[in-house]
């Protein structure tokens, strides 16, 4: 019997269907394709921000309203924290599939730039995971004391497994490990095709979307030098040409033409695009916690330059009074040829120039290098200014005069940056890393309630670990 | 339960199937042979036996001498020699006659006739478990055996649909009443929550695989593939000889890892020994046309009050109606008022005024059109069905056709279907036999145009596209819209912003199905020795199916893609394209010319091997042991392909105009225009059965099986399972102390336990990776992804159930007949949906941890009730319970995967239950209704997407919990009157979902919107909500609550009912008619089948219980009238 047995399993180890194998090198590149989050963030980090505001006649949605009264998710839906959980360790799984493959394949050698990339997608994951799930990285003992995320570097065989969050520190120093030695092994012409797919290295972590990975890494981790290191590295050319041609090409964009240019493969500030499985390019502008009439002129007016935005000119506005820049298109993945239903998909830029450049500015202010740092906000001035002359640019005077509140030149400098970069990347969920890094409060109003402010230390500044992960991994859930 | 064995003189003469019994007859010969009885002197005796009726001789017949272990059989010519002393009595016993004892005396010659024993006759004594054929005595499972004249039904053309009611323990839903589309069978209820819980059905020892699997849930969908659901509706019903319903696990043991649903084992006819024998089946049926007077539709002068209400409302303003996407004659109103100014002599086609308006719809409203007399017809089908069966000792042949035309009870559909078989069984020599069966069905049968239907989770429902069911359209679709304009032609209305009339959709917009289906099966047997036996079976089966939907230019389908008028059309058609490469542009038409000619292939390779050793052993006649030994494989690849051709042009000779903007829109859409899947089963498994018998008085039995399969993925640890069983039978009849209780016939007690299983939905037991494509936008940034599809679960495994069985078999009286069973079932490792950490990188993983409990009540009875003279009167009632629970499932159902008609999984409930959103009166301002929402609170606003579910309420179960049947027998002289019901009750139904927030002027409306509410006040008398108005809508927003509605607890109904399956009148001719004609016999009947649902919910309104209006290819089973004409010479 159990020679026959044995004798069968050759004939029983048929495949049952259409699935793929691991049988090529280029089928280890085409795994990496899915090493990325298809999730978004955008979402709930923006309407955790101090960008938006309540418009009673906008959509109720608990996607919408949890985050802005920063509760635990009723829904684990697409756009959910839960979801975007989920979708980091996806992309992990996938990298750590092909890091086991290259190693048990005898012939690593082969694979070095599919090694990095997947060493740096895996490190991505687990810091945006981190920054979001666990307490913010401060530098100080509390970081051997937080508990961080689970650090995942093998790809799970058991229906159920227990796992460790470790501490904020533990899962720095991989990150760092998996970056450091992701980095230096990419090689940006492994992502070329062969067809007419021009546009797929910006999909991929390519030595300057890397590098400002990198730039973020160690700006969060307040190494400055680190920062400075790798931002002057994304830029091989005159930083200008990066960014975004807001003041000149857009300005005479339609909605639709603005929306394909931000999330354009071939736009040269988009370092890193990702399709996320997000609807946000259909909700942004009409939820009811969203950035209202009210909220876009207090931004717009916190302007250093004493000039005017041409975010003003390109907004435009529901008739439940949200003011928006129409920087996502959505495209929607029917089910059926014919049906309505489908997935909808939103192209996010993950890494821009306009961000590395900000890193930098900031990591100057940060070392006192003042005269750089404005230096690098008036380039960014320069494409954003309506009508830009040299005197809308800023200088030290001007900016204290701005935040008179602010006690140093440190401050003041931080305080405009900060600004401008809210403004920069309204609707894309970035001012909630800065409120995290800086410990800004944030202040949401409630039409005909009372207001509700999220202090500097308070405790849901860090998003709860979904309840599954308690319950079937063994994590400990974040304190409340 | 392995008693076969076969004696030399009888193997080979006579028909194989019923050696099993003959031994078995021996073995109780032999059991009851007494020692001490001696007889002095022997003598040879030969003699002859025939049948008491036709005098035809009987072979096969048991001769045994009384008190003794010495018997015979009769061979083809009913002649049979033995010894015998003359103070011998014989006894001469076959199945389905009386037995009879003769002394021998002084005579060397005894010629018998045997009287058929009338209340045994329907009993067949042998069961057929597609391994072995057992005595029924002997056999220690749960079992029902029907023989093909109590299972056919004249003019049901499939045999799934014959077993409702007709068994025990089995329960058969007509879901869908579409030729080809297979009902929802369940043998003793469902065993998994994911899998699809179909049993296996076996054809002469063959596993017949499906061509395509449709799950239990797909089944109800009404989508095209429904349509070659059914595995056996390529069988013709009048090749049947016999049915066995295998349902316990000591039944089913030797199927192990298949058998966890039970198992049906189709025995085909063979050809008999004599004369050939001609039979002639013809069927000449009816599918009577459905009327709107069993259902509650709105007649047109009530539909019109209600636009005019709408109207009122500001719901069918001008504007906005003659913008949208679909309209009917408020549409069309406002279409003549725009467009249809002469200038010739300045007139207008409606007079924009008030009485120019009213004159226009007047003529609709008084309409009244009879949907169902326009769509439908009373069809004629017509079935012939011819047999030829001769042969002798060394040759038995066994050939057949049929034809089968149904025209259509639509004008949307008609199915022809053609069958062959043929078989012979050939004896080579004393050892080898040989047999070779060919079977064949070809099916061309033409459907209305469908694609399949999608989920549509923000609003709640199902939505498909160009819908076209002439049975959904009757009854949604408003009667006052007309078929024909004035002057009697064609008249259009607007759907898709396109025109629509129904029967220029029909005539242009058709799915062909076509299906060539082939089996070809060799047997060979070898005898080694007197008690060890070789079989092998072998078996080829393709199958192949052609679906083409064809859209004919003209056809709404294709016109809507063609819609492009204006700007507010070119903005909401969604069947245009909005180019990326300009932004700016409004979306064009991709489809300038011609049609769709889309294809879907599906073909299906099987092979089947199976290679057996029989043994059999008797002991002094006391001790009975036999064993079976054997080994099997199975391999199936299915593929279904698929090539969607754009721009066919149907009216210009077939030549294609392809946009190629149609192909580049498809791809930004990521979707291919073509694409094949391949999937592949194979499964190989080993065997091994023991039976001891001790005086046929106490049996025991027990089986092992091996499986291993492909299924569960590449790791070999999980793709083993062994199974097993034991069980026992105890004939309490033949012990001593029942020797003063003759009037009980027989008495048997059963019991068996053991584990059998199923291969579950989970395929990864390693990682699985799925090719793809990445959904992005722009051609220039897509590649190649492989997506990890699922992880590798190292601890998947098979879906389990231990079984317990116990049953009594008896009969009393020589009248009744009592077999009861009850078993309780253990249902684990079953494949559920958890949620997971998401750590690992599947958020959502099919692991097998659920578990289920189940039990029930297998009860049938049949009495002859009277018999005297020429009357007869038989009734038997079928009754079966089954209840199951869920005891462990971590599964996260939102609102809406538990309140659709279908039902969902959870915990502490059955298989699948249906849950309400708990309606809570109207609000008293609108009329718009109010239920108990995820938080608990009294509103409008139903998130159902939510994962909050406790406050929904639970209605019951979706399957029925009794399901059974009655018939009655009523015999006259000749003539036969049959009356069937069947019934089922313990589970609740969801209405058909007809209240939507914005009705158009299409919208057909069931009478309770008569009720509405109306005023302020309505909301005390009433539960039927308001038709919102435009201001009620804009304050609503985003917010749902008539689809709501639709799911509430006002909108369930029980799911009992009675209906009256079959009554049918037959006669037979007398033979002295025939003697003049040539024909041995002949009858005719008549059957009316599905006439008249006695009890169901008065709330259903018409809507058919066992019906799931889904649209598509789905329809429900039609009253039926047929004549049917029985000839055999």
């Amino acid at each position: 019997m159990t020679l026959a047995i044995a004798g069968c399993d050759d004939f029983l180890s048929k495949e049952p269907d259409n699935r793929a194998s691991l049988d090529a090198p280029e089928k280890i590149s085409e795994l990496l394709v899915t090493a990325y989050p298809e999730a978004g963030y955008s979402l709930f980090c923006e309407v955790m921000s101090d960008n938006v505001e309540d418009n009673p006649s906008g959509i109720q949605d608990p996607l919408n309203a949890d985050p802005y009264f920063w509760r635990e998710g009723t829904t684990t839906s697409q756009d959910s924290p839960e979801n975007y959980w989920n979708g980091c360790y996806t992309a992990i799984a996938s990298a750590n599939h092909a890091l086991e493959y290259i190693e048990k394949s005898g012939t690593p050698e082969l694979f070095t730039a599919q090694r990095g990339e997947a060493l740096v997608a895996r490190a991505y994951s687990h810091f945006m995971l981190v920054t979001l799930f666990a307490p913010t990285y401060t530098g100080t003992g509390s970081d051997n004391v937080s508990p961080g995320v689970p650090y995942v570097t093998e790809p799970e065989k058991v229906a159920f497994k227990n796992y460790d969050r470790g501490t904020v520190k533990s899962v720095y120093e991989q990150i760092e490990k998996d970056l450091v030695e992701g980095l230096p092994l990419i090689d940006d012409k492994l992502y070329v095709t062969n067809g007419s797919a021009t546009g797929v290295p910006k999909y991929h972590f390519t030595t300057a979307a890397a590098h400002a990975f990198a730039s973020r890494f160690y700006l969060f981790k307040k190494d400055y030098d680190k920062v400075l290191e790798h931002s002057n590295a994304v830029f091989t050319s005159d930083v200008t040409n990066y960014l975004r041609p807001w003041n000149t090409t857009y300005a005479s964009y339609s909605a639709n033409d603005l929306a394909i240019a931000y999330t354009n493969s071939a736009t040269p500030s988009n370092l890193l695009l990702c399709e996320t499985l997000s609807s946000w390019a259909r909700s942004f502008y009409v939820y009811r916690y969203a950035t209202g009439a009210n909220k876009f002129l207090t931004m717009m007016q916190r302007n250093p330059t004493w000039a005017e935005y041409q975010y003003e000119y390109s907004a435009r506005y529901t008739n439940a009074g949200v003011y928006f820049l129409n920087k996502y298109r959505e495209h929607f993945v029917q089910t059926g040829v014919n049906s309505n239903t489908g997935y909808p998909y939103t192209i996010v830029p993950l890494f821009t120039a306009e961000e590395v450049l900000f890193n930098r500015a900031e990591a100057r202010i940060m070392k006192g290098n003042y005269t750089e740092a404005l230096n690098d906000m008036n380039i960014w001035i320069s494409t954003r200014v309506v009508n830009y002359n040299g005197m809308d640019g800023v200088w030290m005077d001007k900016l204290a005069e701005t935040y008179p509140d602010k006690k140093n030149s440190r401050d003041v400098a931080l305080a405009g940056l900060l600004d401008m970069k809210r403004v920069e990347f309204l609707h894309e969920g970035m001012r909630w890393f800065d409120i995290l890094r800086h410990n800004i409060e944030v202040n949401h109003n409630v039409i005909g309630g009372k207001a509700e402010v999220l202090k500097g230390n308070d405790l849901r500044r860090v998003l709860q670990i979904p309840r599954e992960a308690v319950a079937t991994a063994g994590l400990a859930p974040n304190p409340r | 339960m392995n008693s076969s064995g076969y004696s030399p003189e009888y193997f080979g003469a006579v028909l194989k199937k019923t050696a099993a019994l003959v031994l078995g007859l021996l073995l109780l010969a032999g059991a009851m042979a007494q020692a001490g009885t001696e007889y002095w002197q022997s003598n040879t005796i030969r003699g002859k036996v025939v049948a008491a009726t036709d005098k035809q001789p009987l072979p096969g017949v048991n001769v045994s001498v009384k008190g003794t272990s010495q018997g015979t059989i009769t061979d083809v010519n009913g002649a049979f020699q033995l010894e015998a002393g003359e103070n011998a009595t014989l006894v001469f016993s076959f199945i389905g006659y009386r037995p009879i004892e003769v002394p021998v005396g002084s005579r060397s010659t005894i010629d018998i006739s045997l009287e058929e024993d009338i209340t045994k006759l329907n009993e067949v004594t042998v069961v057929s478990t597609g391994y072995q054929e057992v005595d029924k005595r002997l056999f220690t499972g749960s079992v029902v055996n029907l023989s093909s004249a109590e299972v056919k039904t004249d003019g049901t053309m499939d045999v799934s649909r014959m077993l409702q009611g007709k068994a025990a323990g089995v329960s058969v839903q007509n879901v869908s009443g579409t030729f080809g589309a297979a009902p929802k069978i369940r043998v003793r209820g469902a065993t998994s929550i994911t899998g699809d819980n179909k049993p296996l059905w076996v054809v002469d020892g063959v596993v017949l695989e499906d061509v395509v699997n449709v799950s239990a849930d797909q089944l109800t969908t009404g989508d095209p593939t429904t349509l070659i659901g059914s595995s056996v509706a390529g069988l013709n019903t009048d090749d049947i000889e016999s049915i066995n319903i295998l349902k316990d696990a000591s039944a089913t043991a030797l199927y192990g890892a298949r058998a966890k649903d039970g198992v049906i084992v189709i025995k085909t006819k063979r050809g008999r020994v004599g004369q050939p024998i001609v039979t002639y089946t013809g069927n000449f049926s009816s599918y009577l046309k459905p009327s709107y007077n069993s259902f509650n539709m709105l007649n047109s002068g009530d539909q019109m009050s209600v636009y005019q209400e709408m109207e009122r409302k500001g719901l069918l303003n001008h504007s906005d109606v003659s913008r949208g996407p679909n309209g009917g004659v408020y549409r069309k109103m406002y279409d003549l008022i725009n467009d249809s100014y002469n200038p010739g002599d300045g007139t207008f086609g409606v007079i924009n005024s008030d009485a120019g308006r009213r004159e226009f719809l007047n003529r609709y409203a008084q309409a009244n059109t009879d949907w169902f007399d326009v769509l439908f017809r009373n069809s004629f089908v017509q079935e012939h069905s011819l047999g030829i069966s001769g042969g002798t000792e060394a040759s038995q042949l066994y050939f057949s056709t049929s034809y089968f035309n149904d025209n259509g009870w639509t004008i949307a559909d008609n199915v022809k279907r053609y069958t062959i078989n043929a078989r012979g069984t050939f004896k080579l020599s004393d050892k080898v036999t040989v047999g070779i069966l060919t079977t064949g069905s070809a099916r061309d049968q033409r459907v209305p145009g469908t694609v399949a239907r999608q989920i549509d989770a923000v609003e709640g429902g199902f939505n498909r596209d160009f819908d076209i069911n002439p049975f959904s359209y009757a009854l949604n679709t408003s009667r006052v819209l007309t078929p024909y304009d004035a002057n009697g032609k064609r008249e259009f209305f607007t759907r898709n912003y396109a025109p629509f009339n129904i029967l220029n959709e029909i005539d242009n917009n058709y799915i062909n199905l076509d299906q060539l289906d082939l089996k070809i099966q060799g047997e060979v047997g070898y005898k080694i020795s007197k008690s060890l036996r070789y079989d092998f079976i072998g078996a080829i089966r393709h199958v192949k199916t052609e679906t083409q939907h064809s859209v004919r230019e003209g056809s709404n389908m294709a016109e809507a893609y063609r819609a492009d008028g204006s700007a507010v059309v070119r903005a909401g058609n969604k069947f245009l394209y909005y180019n990326p490469d300009y932004p700016n542009a409004d979306p064009v038409v991709v489809l300038p010319e011609g049609g769709f000619y889309n294809r879907v292939d599906d073909k299906m390779m099987s092979y089947y091997l199976k290679n057996q050793l029989n043994w059999t052993h008797t002991i002094n006649a006391i001790h009975a042991i036999s064993a079976v030994a054997g080994q099997e494989l199975r391999s199936v690849d299915r593929r279904n392909a698929f090539n969607n051709g754009y721009g066919y042009q149907f009216s210009k000779g077939g030549v294609p105009f392809t946009d190629y903007r149609i192909i580049k829109q498809l791809l930004e859409g990521n979707f291919n225009y073509f694409g094949m899947n391949n999937s592949y089963d194979r499964y190989a498994s080993f065997f091994a059965s023991g039976n001891y018998a001790y005086r046929g008085k106490y049996i025991v039995n027990a089986t092992s099986r091996m499986d291993g399969s492909n299924r569960l993925g590449q790791s070999s640890g999980a793709r083993w399972l062994p199974t097993w069983n034991i069980s026992g039978a105890w004939n309490i009849d033949t012990e001593p102390f029942m020797e003063p209780y003759r009037w009980v016939d027989f008495l048997t007690l059963r019991a068996g336990y053991g584990l059998t299983a199923n291969a579950g939905s989970a395929t990864n037991s390693s990682v699985v990776f799925r090719s793809g494509t990445t959904p992005r936008p722009y051609l220039y940034d897509n590649e190649s992804q492989i997506v990890i599809e699922s992880l590798e679960n190292g601890d998947l495994t098979w879906e389990k159930q231990y079984e317990a069985n116990v049953g009594v078999n008896t009969g009393l009286f020589n009248k009744l007949t009592v077999t009861f069973d009850y078993y309780r079932r253990s249902h684990f490792d079953l494949i559920g949906v958890v949620k997971t950490s998401g750590i690992g990188g599947e958020g959502y993983k099919a692991v097998n941890y659920a578990d289920m409990k189940s039990r029930g009540i297998d009860l049938s009875v049949g009495v002859p009730v009277y018999a005297r003279g020429n009357w007869a009167w038989n009734t038997s009632v079928v009754f079966s319970q089954n209840k199951s629970e869920i005891t462990n499932l971590r599964n996260e159902p939102r609102i809406i995967d538990l309140v659709f008609p279908d039902g969902g999984a959870m915990q502490g409930y059955p298989v699948r239950g249906l849950f309400s959103v708990p309606f809570r009166g109207l609000d008293g301002r609108t009329g718009v209704p109010l239920f108990t929402n995820q938080d608990g609170e009294t509103s409008s606003n139903v998130y159902l997407q939510s994962l909050n579910t406790e406050n929904l309420k639970y209605e019951g179960a979706i399957d029925p919990t009794i399901t059974g049947g009655w018939s009655n027998n009523v015999k006259y002289k000749a003539f036969t009157l049959n009356v069937f019901f069947t019934y089922q009750t313990g589970n609740k139904i969801r209405l058909n979902p007809t209240f939507k927030g914005q009705y158009s002027d299409l919208d057909a409306m069931p009478r309770e919107f008569l009720d509405r509410w109306a005023l302020r006040g309505d909301e005390q008398y009433t539960s039927v909500p308001s038709i919102p108005a435009l201001t009620t809508l804009a304050e609503l927003g985003a917010v749902y609550p008539y689809n709501t509605y639709n799911y509430s607890s006002a909108r369930v109904v029980d799911g009992s009912f009675v209906r009256l399956r079959t009554v049918s009148l037959s006669y037979a001719l007398p033979s002295t008619l025939l003697s003049s004609t040539g024909f041995k016999n002949a009858s005719i009947s008549l059957t009316g089948t599905n006439l008249w649902l006695a009890y169901a919910d008065k709330k259903l309104y018409g809507q058919d219980p066992e019906f799931f209006s889904s649209g598509g290819v789905a329809m429900p089973v039609a009253k039926q009238i047929t004549a049917s004409v029985k000839l055999s010479f």
